[in-house]
């Protein structure tokens, strides 16, 4: 639609004399005054779902705050196993694709003489691995990368503040936490003098099994109604 | 289902206070009246002018704050919290800001720029300050009340020349805000200070003009005269309950409330004529002061919000002023003053939120070119119409066909050619002509 960006007032009665205009604008400030003074103000977070007829859109962050979305990438953390420690293997794939370059790693090797089944089907891990909350730039590759689904965003927390810059880079000890997630595939499941790990996944990097997260639902969606669309001449 | 009952409670709440403030004004002043002569008007100094009015004033503050979030649809101002155990989690709708705020003025240092003049940059918040007070003196805020033979009137004066006085008042108020912008010894407040006072002195005229009607129609230029005469009925239901149109200002005189309130607005220096002030261009003339000072000039601009009220509901929505009434009755009518006075401050405030400002030309093509012409050409309608049926009911009807022009103005549609050339087919087809575009369906229409 054409808008009459000239707004030439000379036009209108109304607006030449002004005060109708001025009225009906009155009209419109005094029916928002109205509803958001009578109306209770909807507390849903998720503003585009209030279903109050107060128009008040105001989160009030301490006490209420907005939940993020599934795919919110939060503070890293580094994922355990059942047993507590790291998935991670130290392949220096999260620290090699980072482009704000602030993963560093120190790679520690399994004795194979070590009688633990970790030293049979793993050769490393990390010794120090090490983030630089400040350097982050929260992208995510480091998670896309990982092999081992040993690196996750899924805290759903930003970076708390801190007085000093030392305190923002995290080491294992702060990385590691959440619920421990292991894989059908996991070498550290094979059967002990196994050549082939004992199940055949169903679906290349699936999920199936996830350990005992149970963050993310699944939910099954609605069927898509056939799309109504009407043509018309012009418009 | 808590927020209205809540409102509600509250509205009734301060209706009740004013009722009872009302109430206790009467008493004091019967019991000063009878201590000495003339001492009703000494405590009517005290109830109207420094309760009343600084009370109402001082609120407006936090209403101002408030209701503008209201309108924008925001939360506004519910973090200051009184520290008692039952009011700790209590916003209490904003109210703990205000002792927060005047705490906030009274203990920030008192800045005073290098090479202003100390003498004038002291006087001038009390300058600005004193006449727009000053104003209330011949405002009637209730009947005159007969108790045990003392007649009680609830106005501090009544001199003769009434409306006269609230001229000669507010053309003062000039004086405080231009001295603030010339000695503040900084070039933004200085263009601030011009500004106002070419704003005020522009409007003095308009504002003169546009209350002279009024003064034909009751002949009189006191105040409570013409508030008293706009109580009696124009037309009365020919029935045994008291029921008709009283021969209020509104009715008689809509083109001059228009013109007054507009004129009134632009003395009061807020928006949309609030240019002198112009927060995002220049700070105004009082951007140098800090603290209390510039709490004066902020508490007068309020001050002024409740006078303008209060001389608007003296002058267009009259009370039965001089009968003989009974105290209660006297008390509640005196509410109903104060009632409408609390309405016209809400009225004030919604449109200073609703309208942008002004353009410094516009403020004075609006001043010279309109309000003044049309303000003559009222004074010269009003006479003819009095002249010729001085019943007033000519002038009525030729005042509610005014009104009702305006009301089919607003509510009436644009004309139709012009939202077809709006919708102009040529243009739209043309540009998204490749693209067939879904038309709204009936049901959204």
């Amino acid at each position: 639609m054409a808008y009459d960006a000239s707004q030439d007032p000379t036009k209108d009665v109304r607006e030449r004399i002004y005060i109708p205009e001025l009225l009906r604008g009155l009209a419109v400030t005094t029916r928002h005054f109205l509803l958001n003074l009578f109306r209770d103000r909807d507390k849903n977070t998720s503003v585009v779902d209030r279903k109050s007829a107060s128009l008040v859109s105001t989160v009030q962050y301490p006490e209420e705050r907005v939940t993020y979305p599934p795919g919110y990438r939060g503070l890293h953390r580094l994922v355990p196993r059942e047993d507590g420690k790291p998935r991670c293997v130290a392949c220096y794939m999260c620290a090699t694709v980072c482009p704000a370059q602030c993963i560093y790693i120190e790679a520690g090797e399994y004795d194979p003489a070590d009688p633990a089944p970790d030293s049979r089907v793993i050769e490393k891990f990390p010794t120090k691995f090490v983030i630089d909350e400040l350097r982050c730039i929260v992208c995510g590759f480091c998670v896309e990368a990982c092999p081992k689904d040993a690196i996750r965003m899924d805290t759903n927390q930003h970076t708390p503040s801190e007085y000093t810059r030392p305190s923002f880079v995290y080491d294992i000890p702060k990385l590691l936490k959440g619920p421990p997630v292991s894989h059908p595939s996991d070498p550290w499941f094979r059967r002990s003098g196994s050549e082939e790990p004992p199940y055949q996944p169903v679906e290349a990097h699936s999920r199936i099994g996830e350990g005992r997260s149970e963050s993310h639902p699944v939910k099954s969606l609605p069927a898509p109604a056939a799309p109504v669309v009407r043509f018309s001449k012009g418009g | 289902m808590g927020r209205p009952l809540m409102v509600c409670f509250a509205i009734a709440f301060i209706v009740a206070l004013i009722v009872a403030l009302m109430a206790a004004a009467y008493g004091v002043a019967y019991l000063a009246e009878g201590w000495f002569e003339g001492g009703a008007r000494l405590s009517n100094i005290l109830f109207l002018m420094l309760l009343f009015v600084m009370v109402i004033a001082t609120l407006l503050t936090v209403a101002e704050r408030k209701w503008s979030a209201m309108i924008q649809d925001r939360i506004g101002p519910n973090r200051a919290r009184i520290a008692l155990p039952f009011l700790r989690d209590r916003a209490l709708g904003g109210l703990p800001h205000l002792p927060a705020d005047v705490l906030k003025m009274l203990f920030k240092e008192d800045f005073k720029p290098a090479g202003a003049d100390r003498l004038l940059f002291n006087l001038a918040p009390i300058l600005a300050f004193a006449p727009s007070f000053a104003l209330f003196a011949v405002v009637p805020a209730g009947p005159t009340v007969a108790i045990n033979g003392r007649q009680i009137p609830m106005i501090v004066a009544s001199p003769d020349f009434g409306i006269l006085f609230v001229f000669a008042i507010a053309s003062l108020a000039v004086y405080g805000t231009s001295l603030a912008g010339w000695s503040s010894n900084s070039k933004l407040a200085l263009l601030g200070g011009v500004r106002a006072s070419s704003q005020m002195i522009s409007y003095e005229v308009a504002l003169g003009l546009s209350l002279v009607g009024m003064m034909i129609v009751f002949s009189t230029v006191q105040l409570p005269v013409m508030t008293d005469a706009q109580a009696r009925y124009l037309w009365q239901a020919a029935t045994d309950f008291d029921f008709g149109l009283p021969a209020w200002g509104i009715f008689l005189q809509p083109l001059g409330f228009v013109l007054f309130f507009a004129a009134a607005f632009a003395e009061t220096k807020r928006a949309p004529f609030d240019v002198p002030e112009g927060e995002s261009e220049i700070i105004g003339y009082f951007v140098e002061y800090s603290g209390m000072k510039f709490g004066m000039f902020m508490i007068s601009e309020f001050v002024e919000v409740v006078v303008l009220s209060g001389v608007t509901a003296a002058i267009f929505f009259g009370l039965p002023l001089f009968e003989e009434h009974p105290w209660l009755f006297g008390t509640l009518l005196g509410s109903v003053f104060w009632i409408k006075v609390v309405l016209l401050c809400w009225v004030q405030l919604m449109i200073r939120w609703t309208f942008p400002r002004f353009r410094y030309d516009q403020i004075q093509a609006l001043g010279w070119k309109r309000l003044l012409p049309v303000g003559l050409a009222n004074v010269f309608l009003t006479g003819a119409l009095i002249l010729w049926d001085p019943s007033l009911r000519a002038l009525a009807s030729v005042g509610i066909l005014e009104i009702a022009t305006l009301l089919v103005l607003t509510f009436s549609r644009r004309a139709p050619e012009r939202q077809s050339s709006l919708a102009g087919g040529t243009h739209s087809s043309s540009a998204h002509g490749a693209l067939p575009q879904p038309a709204p369906s009936a049901g959204q229409r």
